[in-house]
């Protein structure tokens, strides 16, 4: 702690207990979040890795609690003198005492769920420029059609001090390494785009040859198919989702309705089902901090509580919100590590980590398609969006198929599958025994951005709403 | 904002930059405040003071390329930084078509960054007291405001902000240029429960660059009405409908077409309007302008990001694709004509008094559409996929509320189906598209 709050942030413990002891004269809670990133970013174009660049972001929010009630400011400069402003700043939440404070969270054993074992700061762009040029190659080596393809590699280390009025310092050191191919074949006149990523909370060790032939081989994979696809005829049938990426379907649905925040002001569909049933026994839903290596996965939230695994549903019940420390004091609850920010500069919220669903026991994904008359297989769902209250649901199948009397037929895609939250959930009939975890960039948009990640296993659910001709 | 020392700050970064090695340079400062009182059911919930500050740095060195930025705007940080950024370009790869724009082509008219009048002197004036007064004026919860007899309010969320902004770029070729504006902005959302515990949110906002043009007083209703006219929703048959689509939302379909009329959609082969340019491809009704010079309003603007002076032009004019919007760098590597890099006030030309009820009576039947639930449209082929949400009517008058629907189609066909555009135009939205009619759209549910 010693080296980031003196070394990085020129801020001695002394200064630190000045400037929270300002901010409570504005409430009866106030946090400090000191953050110093350094991202970089490399892009390969036409062949050849011609930019590239470093961004450098440093300050420090300042945040007074008045009971549920925000104060926030913030500063780019961190002397002490420019603090206290942003203290005074946030301390004009001043008003009535609130109906309830925010406490302490719980300390937890969970080991770091992340490192650096190559450091960032050590790369070679030469040598990274290399490789973006071989993860082309391998896509090119792998099919016949021509291609236009770009590929980013970024990088970030952040440099993280929390300090509380309850004389809490945290610290941590959160590397997160990003890789996103966007791949455009032609055949015949018609185009066909791959978007494929992957992003870890670790090192330089994660560019590896074993990683290009993951993402080009993903990048090609049923590449006929897709050409061939076409829409389906629309209407209400059962779907069929992949394990791994349609574990977005869980994050938008379902796990946005379960952030505590929705449910503290009564917006969330969920917000009077504590407790109850809302699938089936045997479904459970994750929200996991404790990952090693993903992308969602924190030692700590941005509010200094330690990361952890928290059950949203449990064998079909609803068990849990996922909270920051407002909502965690509002509901008598301890706080569950979901309190996360996009940087120093936004106050933070409820948001989710890595969020799954438990493997089931209703035997393979061909099992689920074989159960299946006529229906729809989705490989890769693209955007999605919710409506939290409604909890009504959109998302945009890249790609998948026709399920016809138990197999898989005809191609399909650009097609969108709506639905209901509650009601989707209550619909899942078969869960099967394949988690996977998706390592994409899964970047949630809730007022901020934040990474995240997502998994699930083949899951088919009754009665979906698909768009077609 | 901008003070002579940070301006005599940024003209010595080029000089860094040039010892440091590089050929050009271009500077990009930027600064901004943002005060904000958010209020949750009629009580002020968060109140958030910003202050933002930013120089991007973007070097050529030796036929190479690369973008930087910081905020930490001290002397010898920015030395250091840039010559570690001169370094770094050097390992990228050259590129020949990484160059300034040409000192013609550039903006010499943004002097003092208020040509455009979008910069309200009356926002130095308000005060911590003015700002939650307006918060929790515009606020319906506790107001004793009227609401319909079914609708009980659960929610409202509220967010009042006011903010100045200051860009000054200059480059190594002479370019200096300066944009100033201010915003006063409201946004609420509303949670509605009907009497059988059904839950409905809507929104609404408005915005304004001076504090005179600007009445959030009447937000909190609008979006109050707009969830209560969803009650009761559920799809509607399947089929081909006429559609009206809400000017809140008919931008939704404007933005895939100025993709893929942007030359880095067309070199990648990813825009389905490759070679569209002098083709008539959209129906007659079908105008749309680029309006960059409107006095007072936020979004004008005299120069993009490269400094490269805007002007008004058509876009597409009588269903004709006029022009593509193409950088310096994508000039050099498509060959075709430098613009500015992309539409900075796109306006739809309508007819004069219409309005969506006025283009629902000229359709008869249809389905009216007032949001958008997720979807997607594929830039290469102009397919899309939408979610909607909205009301069915049926002689020009609303039937009843539908949801968990979707529009499917391919944009060439949907623009060439255009009947009729409104002129009721948001002037707070960042583009000026006024509520449309089209035909034969299939609609799914």
């Amino acid at each position: 702690m010693k080296n980031n709050s003196e070394e990085v942030f020129g801020v001695t413990p002394e200064q630190l207990r000045t400037i929270v002891a300002e901010g409570l004269k504005g409430g009866d809670w106030c946090d400090l979040y000191f953050e110093q990133t350094v991202y970089n970013d490399m892009l390969l174009r036409d062949s050849s890795v011609a930019s590239g660049g470093f961004h450098l972001d440093y300050g420090c929010g300042v945040r007074v609690l008045n009971g549920e009630k925000t104060g926030y400011a913030y500063s780019e400069s961190t002397d002490i003198q420019s603090l206290l402003d942003a203290a005074r700043a946030a301390g004009a939440v001043a008003g009535k005492p609130g109906s309830f404070k925010v406490g302490p969270s719980i300390p937890t054993a969970t080991p770091p769920p992340y490192a650096m074992r190559q450091d960032w700061a050590d790369a070679d762009k030469k040598r990274l420029s290399e490789w973006l040029l071989k993860l082309e190659t391998a896509i090119r080596s792998r099919c016949i059609y021509p291609s236009k393809i770009i590929a980013l590699l970024s990088w970030s280390t952040s440099n993280i001090l929390m300090y509380n009025s309850l004389d809490e310092t945290t610290g941590d050191t959160r590397p997160l390494g990003s890789v996103s191919v966007t791949a455009i074949f032609s055949k015949d006149g018609r185009t066909e785009q791959r978007n494929v990523s992957r992003s870890y909370r670790c090192g330089l060790e994660m560019i590896t040859d074993s990683l290009i032939d993951e993402l080009a081989s993903e990048a090609v994979k049923d590449l006929d198919d897709s050409f061939a696809a076409s829409r389906p005829k629309g209407g209400r049938m059962p779907v069929v989702m992949a394990a791994g990426a349609s574990g977005i379907l869980l994050h938008e649905a379902m796990g946005h309705a379960f952030e505590a925040d929705f449910n503290r002001k009564g917006q969330s569909i969920f917000s009077d089902r504590m407790g109850q049933r809302v699938c089936k026994s045997g479904i459970s839903i994750i929200d996991d901090a404790t990952i090693p290596g993903s992308r969602g996965s924190l030692l700590y939230d941005d509010e200094g509580v330690p990361g952890q695994k928290t059950y949203m549903v449990h064998d079909g019940i609803l068990t849990s919100y996922l909270h920051d420390r407002i909502c965690a004091a509002y509901y008598g609850v301890v706080p569950t590590g979901n309190g996360r920010r996009e940087s120093f500069r936004y106050n933070p919220i409820p948001r989710m980590r890595t969020t799954y669903m438990e493997s089931g026991s209703d035997g393979t994904l061909q099992d689920l398609i074989g159960s299946v008359r006529k229906g729809i297989y989705v490989d890769k769902f693209a955007n999605g969006e919710v409506k939290i209250g409604e909890g009504d649901f959109t998302f945009y199948v890249n790609r998948g198929y026709l399920i016809e009397n138990g197999r898989l037929t005809r191609p399909v895609k650009d097609v969108n599958i709506i639905g209901n939250g509650p009601r989707a959930l209550a619909d899942i009939e078969a869960v099967a025994g394949d988690l996977k975890i998706d390592d994409g960039t899964w970047t949630c948009g809730k007022e901020q951005s934040v990474a995240v990640s997502c998994g699930i296993p083949s899951v088919l659910i009754n009665n979906l709403t698909v768009g077609g001709e | 904002m901008i003070t002579e020392t940070e301006k005599t700050l940024a003209a010595e970064c080029l000089e860094y930059a040039r010892k440091a090695g590089a050929q050009d340079c271009r500077i990009t400062l930027t600064k901004s405040t943002e005060d904000l009182i958010a209020t949750l059911d009629g009580e002020v919930d968060r109140v958030t003071r910003c202050a933002d500050r930013s120089m991007n740095i973007a070097l050529f060195v030796e036929g190479r390329y690369g973008a930087f930025s910081i905020n930490k705007l001290e002397r010898d940080t920015l030395r250091d930084f840039i010559s570690r950024a001169v370094d770094t370009v050097r390992m990228l790869a050259p590129d020949e078509y990484r160059v300034l724009p040409a000192p013609e082509r550039c903006c010499h008219t943004a002097l003092t960054g208020r040509e455009l009048d979008s910069y309200d002197e009356a926002y130095q004036e308000v005060s911590p007291e003015d700002r939650r007064r307006r918060a929790l004026e515009a606020a319906v919860f506790g107001s004793g405001a009227p609401l319909p007899r079914n609708l009980e309010l659960i929610s409202e969320e509220g967010e009042y902000s006011d903010s100045e902004y200051d860009v000054y770029v200059i480059d190594s070729q002479g370019l200096e240029c300066r944009h100033r504006e201010t915003s006063f902005d409201y946004g609420v959302e509303v949670t509605v429960q009907d009497p059988k515990g059904n839950k409905y949110s809507d929104y609404w906002w408005t915005a304004s660059s001076f504090l005179r043009g600007f009445d959030p007083s009447d937000c909190g209703m609008t979006a109050v009405r707009r969830a209560h006219a969803q009650f009761g929703a559920r799809p509607a048959r399947s089929g081909k409908y006429n559609m009206v689509i809400g000017v809140e939302v008919a931008s939704r379909l404007v933005s895939p077409l100025l993709n893929a009329l942007n030359a880095y959609s067309l070199q990648q082969g990813n825009s389905f309007l490759v070679g569209s340019v002098g083709k008539k491809l959209f129906s007659d009704k079908f105008t749309l302008l680029d309006e960059p010079h409107i006095k007072g309003e936020s979004g004008s603007k005299l120069f993009d990001s490269e400094g490269v002076a805007t002007e008004p032009s058509a876009i597409i004019a009588g269903g004709e694709v006029k022009r593509y919007f193409v950088n310096t760098y994508m000039a050099g590597k498509t060959g075709l004509q430098p613009t500015i890099e992309d539409a900075v006030r796109p306006y739809l030309p309508g007819t004069p008094g219409l309005d969506r009820n006025g283009l629902m009576q000229m359709c008869g039947n249809g389905i009216l559409v007032t949001d958008f639930n997720g979807g997607n449209c594929n830039p290469a082929t102009g397919d899309f996929s939408y979610g909607i949400s909205g009301q069915l009517f049926q002689n020009g008058e609303i039937v009843r509320p539908v949801n968990e629907m979707l529009i499917t189609g391919n944009f060439l066909p949907l623009w060439k189906n255009l009947i009729g555009a409104g002129s009721d135009v948001r002037r707070c939205a960042g583009k000026l598209i006024p509520s449309l009619a089209f035909c034969e759209v299939d609609f799914s549910g």
